[in-house]
């Protein structure tokens, strides 16, 4: 072994530790995206996030040397081109002249509109697979590239039937389709010839997801409790008030604001009280997770997750989503900060990936609008 | 100067240690697995743009797989003085790219949406069929007078089918169509998809003579014979189809809404001229005086000067649909113009009569 180790000059197994070192010049990159975005009537938005990628990517560590990402705008321009030209222009055109033809209310546009929906939802997770595919084989660390070896098609429709099971749990299957979904998506995902692997039941899911299930529920109820009492209880004030007209309007006038701030407590704590799930779902998905055989640590907390979900969304408003390079570094950050891969790899035993480059970037994921990273 | 620094070579993840040195126009470098290996200047290429404190990472145009990695600062700072490109990020040249794609790609956008917005939509109304036709016409007519009752007289019929033999005596190939009288209080005619012209009860109030409203009638016809209608409505489909297209493929509810394409429903300006022209020569050769015409035009225009524009001054009521697509001769410059192309009869013909007394009387009465 060791013989074999001096010809060759490899190395020992090292442990691979994940830092985030920030470079300078995200501030540029952000306002020279904006304005061109601008001036291209958005077009540049390809380029504008391979900037942004560029960027992230060569902040992120991995013992001491950064990863890259290879991608380029070109490439995301290509894939847009053509699920524009595939896809959305074939769709308008078809469903504009059945509209015109046969009427808005005609039952063969209703149906082909349908279809339409339908197949967004087949093809979401199709996109899904085939973003992370682009973007794994676009980074590289040590001129090593990642890649995804599976078909898309079994991930995608596995996709749509976890969000038919979802839908029909009341989201009590979530815990077991997640698990599933990543089980899928993880075990094909490769770094040069090494694989990464995942095993894992989804059963310590549970206790957490049944917590906030029912506190979810209830704040439901309670909600619509007190919408339902303070609406049954305006007229009674307007009774009560009859002589006194502008005390009844004031009295309901402040109901009125008050079920609005409570619909908005509403709105802001349930997402919160999910994010408990969330950092569960993380930090069990990141055990599970295994690279070179080498177990995944992920120190993801609630408190953390509603930070950055927070900062991120105040920076999204308050720069009109200018700001989106600076979200895209937080939550890169706020990963890398976090993550562990607790046991020695033989790093220079891995080889280069023999996967064929995919040619053209997600377009599919773009025309969906859940671009972003 | 020889500096120690990394290299890989896409091949495995696998360190090398080399020792790079400078020497006039390349880069050379070697190391234990390394053999000597050059790389010139010019075929450089940064992964990022250097950053103090973080590695400098180069590749070359022969090994584009490769990666050499500097760390030494004093290094890097003599090597990207010597090459400006080597400093990456945004360099005028890749400026003026965009600016030149988005200059051009605009001008062909331009190009097709011409070519697509004036030219296709007269050939393709061709190709329309005439189920096509009259479902859109109704449609258009239900979306434009909304809720207005239809004006329907026996002897109404009778005046229309008078004054349609009448411009026939003048034009064989009239185009088949159908008039309809609805009770609107805007003045105004339009001509729809299928050949179907609707006349507003107001229009006929503010008809002093015959002449007046076969004058009317006659333009109308110009626009069915020239399949305008159906034009805009392929126009308007395709414009449509674009937004829908530029909008990521919503299909939802803008699809057949005819109402709010109404809004748009104005002839461009070669459009009324070919329908003015049509009624001059047919309302000619049919020996009917086309000053009635003449003097509707010049009521329209007095009209349109005397009112204030309803687009800018908030006006009581919202304009309906019927007023949006603008009156019966889309008023825009070049009005007079129109009206100056007008000329009487030749002297030597005799005007012919229109209608009959009665016959103009159950026109004027068909809205009771």
């Amino acid at each position: 072994m060791s013989d074999t180790a001096t010809m060759a000059g490899v190395s020992a197994p090292e442990q691979l530790t994940f830092s985030f070192v920030k470079r300078p010049g995200l501030l540029k990159i952000t306002i020279v995206s904006f304005l061109l975005t601008l001036i291209t009537l958005g077009f540049y938005r390809f380029w504008a996030r391979t900037q942004v990628r560029k960027h992230i990517w060569s902040s992120v560590h991995i013992n001491g040397e950064p990863l890259e990402y290879t991608g380029t705008g070109m490439e995301l321009f290509k894939g847009f081109l053509v699920v524009f030209f595939v896809l959305i222009l074939p769709i308008a055109v078809v469903t504009g002249f059945v509209g015109i033809l046969y009427g808005p209310e005609s039952p063969l546009l209703i149906t082909i509109q349908f279809a339409v929906i339908l197949a967004i939802y087949v093809l979401w997770g199709f996109a899904v697979y085939k973003a992370w595919n682009y973007k794994l084989s676009r980074t590289q660390w040590r001129g090593i590239r990642g890649a995804l070896v599976g078909p898309a098609m079994t991930y995608s429709l596995l996709f749509f039937g976890s969000l038919m099971a979802k839908g029909m749990s009341l989201g009590w299957a979530t815990p077991v389709m997640n698990t599933v979904l990543q089980e899928q998506i993880t075990n094909d995902m490769r770094f040069g010839d090494a694989a990464f692997k995942f095993k894992g039941r989804a059963g310590p899911l549970y206790p957490t997801y049944a917590l906030c299930w029912f506190l979810t529920l209830g704040a439901i109820i309670l909600v619509t409790v007190l919408a339902s009492v303070s609406a049954a209880s305006s007229p009674l004030f307007s009774e009560a008030f009859g002589n006194q007209p502008q005390n009844a309007e004031q009295i309901a006038g402040m109901l009125i604001i008050a079920a609005i701030i409570l619909f908005l407590v509403f709105l802001l704590l349930v997402p919160m009280l999910w994010a408990v799930y969330t950092a569960t779902q993380m930090r069990v998905f990141a055990d599970y997770t295994r690279f070179d055989g080498a177990p995944f640590r992920l120190e993801a907390t609630t408190g953390s997750i509603i930070g950055l979900t927070v900062v991120n969304l105040l920076i999204l408003i308050f720069t009109l989503g200018i700001g989106w390079p600076y979200i895209n570094r937080r939550i890169v950050r706020y990963v890398v900060e976090r993550l562990h891969l607790d046991g020695k790899i033989e790093i220079d035993r891995i080889s280069q990936s023999k996967v064929p480059l995919p040619t053209r970037g997600e377009g599919l994921f773009d025309a969906f609008d859940v671009g972003g990273l | 100067m020889a500096v120690a620094a990394t290299f890989f070579d896409g091949e495995t993840a696998h360190d090398r240690p080399v020792t790079v040195e400078r020497i006039s126009n390349e880069l050379q470098f070697s190391g234990e697995n390394t053999p000597l290996t050059r790389w010139s200047i010019a075929g450089l290429h940064p992964i990022d743009p250097p950053s103090p404190g973080q590695p400098f990472r180069l590749t070359h145009d022969s090994q584009k797989g490769s990666r050499l990695i500097l760390r030494d600062d004093a290094f890097i700072n003599d090597l990207i003085a010597s090459n400006r490109a080597l400093r990456g990020g945004y360099s005028f040249r890749h400026l003026g790219q965009v600016l030149g794609w988005t200059v051009g790609g605009l001008a062909v956008a331009v190009a097709l949406g011409w070519f697509a917005m004036s030219f296709l939509p007269q050939q393709l109304a061709h190709l329309l069929p005439d189920s096509w036709r009259n479902r859109v016409g109704e449609q258009v007519i239900s979306s434009l007078v909304e809720k207005a009752r239809k004006c329907e007289t026996s002897a109404a019929t009778g005046a229309w089918s008078a004054m349609i033999a009448k411009l026939a005596e003048g034009n064989s190939s009239l185009p088949p169509i159908s008039v309809s009288v609805y009770d609107v209080p805007i003045m105004n005619a339009f001509a729809a998809p299928g050949g179907r012209i609707v006349f507003t009860k107001e229009l006929l109030r503010q008809a002093e003579t015959p002449d007046e409203v076969v004058g009317v009638l006659a333009h109308e016809i110009g626009h069915v014979a020239h399949l305008h209608p159906e034009a805009q409505m392929v126009r308007l489909a395709g414009l449509q189809i674009l937004i829908s297209a530029i909008s990521n493929g919503g299909s939802g509810e803008w699809a057949g809404n005819i109402a709010a394409l109404a809004a748009i429903f104005r002839y461009s300006r070669d459009a009324e001229r070919e329908a003015d022209e049509y009624a001059r020569s047919t309302m000619a050769a049919a020996s009917i005086d086309p000053m009635g015409l003449k003097h509707f035009f010049e009521k329209v225009l007095k009209l349109e000067k005397g009112k204030p524009d309803s687009t800018q001054t908030p006006s009581a009521t919202k304009p309906t649909a019927l007023e949006k697509i603008g009156d019966v001769f889309s008023t825009h410059p070049g009005t007079e113009q129109r009206i100056k192309d007008i000329q009487p009869l030749p002297t030597d013909h005799v005007p012919a009569k229109v209608l009959s007394e009665e016959q103009w009387k159950a026109l004027k009465a068909v809205c009771g």
